[in-house]
């Protein structure tokens, strides 16, 4: 299964919203220019971090499910982390949990 | 609203929920606030919830049809490598005696029941209008006047009570901005979990795993299933569905270069686990960090002047290779902490020394007490030897134990040897046999 087809099934707030709040702010010339290892690319479990051909580091939150790994996976500080604002973030919403 | 509260209390997870039960009954004033839209929307475990501190809560639980899954009366823990399983199973008709010690749970559906049950506590409480489940609110900051905590602001509204109980979960950004934890964690006492949730017809799922009525099974799982990264897998039996996932170290998934899903991937082929999910289809996907259960990844302190921290927010869970206990501990330090604004309340004293009394209570718990004595438990699953070494030395005998080929069959301790050669050294295991007879 991918992570596209798992993430497709899961329920996000705000859906139909297309400027909702970014919760989660990455300073990515910190990822592109000094981190050793970009290892949020990896540990995410929503892919939220990219990696293009170049090598280099893209975010979105919009697939983000809130689980907190970037807050502790990244070393470097390129993360600042909140949590998703009930009316204008976007954010999980389990049905099972 | 202009009032104050006796408590507010931050979270409607598991923590949250069994202080504010502890508060209605108690008939407390207070305000829990929940940033999902229900008790539960944003919450997500493995998930068994142990020990019986569920039955003090809500006495009888077990005979309301919401609420829990599965009560656990079949436990199996498995070792893997690529091609086998090797299991420890126990199942006995001990387990179907109430109070249950432990039940399977979804978040979402457990803890909207949970809400529910503390909202009819209010109700009946000689408070009924004067405390209140809120949800779908962000706290965003604690509210301090020297040097204590007097209540929270959401948004520009902000609510004044005399204590507040922290219950955020393990991503616990209001325990860093009042100090007590650092504003920067590193990854070193934390894991990556990731779960599906998979649907199979309710008699097809009792007949699959040999249950009967609501008695259900838990299996944990540690070798190749974790791809050789620190950690291991669960599979849970729930009503109509199974919760399988992966708890994988995060320093070493990024050392390895792994990614959790593909892990979860390779973890549903393994064939073990491939018969048991069969058929059975993927409706919902999730994940969390958790934490280690290394004490050390605790906060700095769990109270201050006004203020108690509870459940994974402080870090609180344990996994000592016997089970994961995470919201069992969040149910008693909920309870805990509760009980200490209670006593606060009579004393008409909400000091940092009174509040230390919740810290006194929770180190002369199960909680503190257990987190302690196994440190050495921890310590050593976390070794790079019980995920590969030994699940691979233990299949490797199973393999020639349970083979039977016509051929002249060795002692059992000759396979035994035969599998250390393979796998380890005499002297490492023995050096590893003594820590772990230590540590459990």
């Amino acid at each position: 299964m991918t992570v596209a087809e798992r993430l497709g099934l899961v329920n996000y707030r705000n859906q139909g919203r297309s400027d909702s709040r970014a919760h989660i702010e990455v300073d990515t010339d910190i990822c592109n220019s000094t981190c050793p290892h970009k290892c949020t690319t990896r540990v995410c479990p929503a892919k939220c971090y990219t990696l293009d051909e170049q090598g280099n580091v893209h975010f979105q939150f919009e697939d983000c499910i809130e689980c907190g790994t970037c807050l502790y996976a990244c070393d470097q500080g390129a993360v600042t982390w909140r949590f998703p604002h009930p009316e204008e973030g976007r954010g999980v919403n389990w049905t099972l949990g | 609203m202009e009032e104050k509260f006796d408590c507010i209390i931050v979270g409607g997870g598991i923590a949250g929920l069994s202080a504010a039960m502890t508060l209605a009954k108690a008939d407390a004033r207070f305000l829990l606030i929940e940033r999902g839209e229900f008790c539960g929307a944003k919450n997500v475990s493995g998930g068994v919830l142990w020990g019986s501190d569920l039955a003090r809560l809500v006495p009888d639980y077990w005979q309301d049809e919401g609420g829990f899954e599965r009560f656990v009366s079949h436990r199996r823990l498995t070792f893997t490598d690529e091609q086998s399983a090797f299991s420890v199973d126990f199942k006995s008709d001990h387990f179907k005696e109430t109070p249950y010690t432990g039940v399977t749970v979804l978040r979402a559906v457990f803890d909207e029941w949970l809400a529910g049950k503390v909202q009819q506590a209010i109700d009946a409480s000689a408070h009924p209008d004067e405390s209140f489940l809120a949800t779908d609110i962000l706290v965003e900051e604690v509210v301090q006047e020297e040097g204590r905590v007097t209540g929270i602001r959401a948004g520009d509204e902000v609510f004044h009570a005399d204590c507040v109980i922290i219950a955020e979960g393990v991503n616990n950004l209001l325990t860093r901005q009042i100090g007590l934890e650092k504003e920067y964690v590193p990854g070193d006492h934390v894991a990556v979990g990731v779960k599906e949730v998979l649907k199979l017809d309710e008699a097809r799922l009792a007949d699959r795993f040999q249950l009967d009525g609501r008695s259900g099974l838990t299996n944990e799982f540690v070798g190749a299933c974790s791809e050789g990264v620190e950690g291991g897998g669960f599979l849970y039996t729930n009503r109509d569905s199974i919760s399988l996932g992966l708890v994988l170290g995060m320093n070493d998934l990024r050392d390895k270069g792994k990614t959790p899903y593909d892990v979860l991937n390779s973890f549903k082929e393994h064939p073990a686990v491939a018969d048991m999910i069969r058929d059975a289809e993927t409706v919902e996907y999730s994940a969390h960090v958790v934490s280690t259960g290394d004490i050390k990844g605790m906060p700095s302190e769990i109270y201050a002047d006004g203020v108690m921290i509870a459940g994974e927010a402080a870090h609180l869970l344990l996994n000592a290779g016997k089970a994961i206990q995470g919201m069992d501990y969040a149910m008693r330090s909920g309870i805990l902490a509760a009980e200490t604004v209670v006593e606060a309340k009579k004393a008409s004293d909400f000091s940092a020394a009174m509040l230390g009394n919740y810290r006194k209570a929770l180190e002369s718990s199960y909680v503190l007490q257990d987190m302690k004595s196994f440190q050495e438990a921890v310590h050593l699953l976390h070794r790079q030897e019980m995920f590969s070494t030994v699940p691979n030395l233990i299949c490797d005998f199973g393999r020639q134990f349970f083979t039977i080929d016509s051929k002249p069959t060795p002692k059992a301790s000759a396979m035994m040897r035969a599998a250390i050669k393979r796998h380890a050294s005499y002297w490492d295991l023995v050096k590893l046999g003594l820590k772990g007879a230590k540590a459990l």
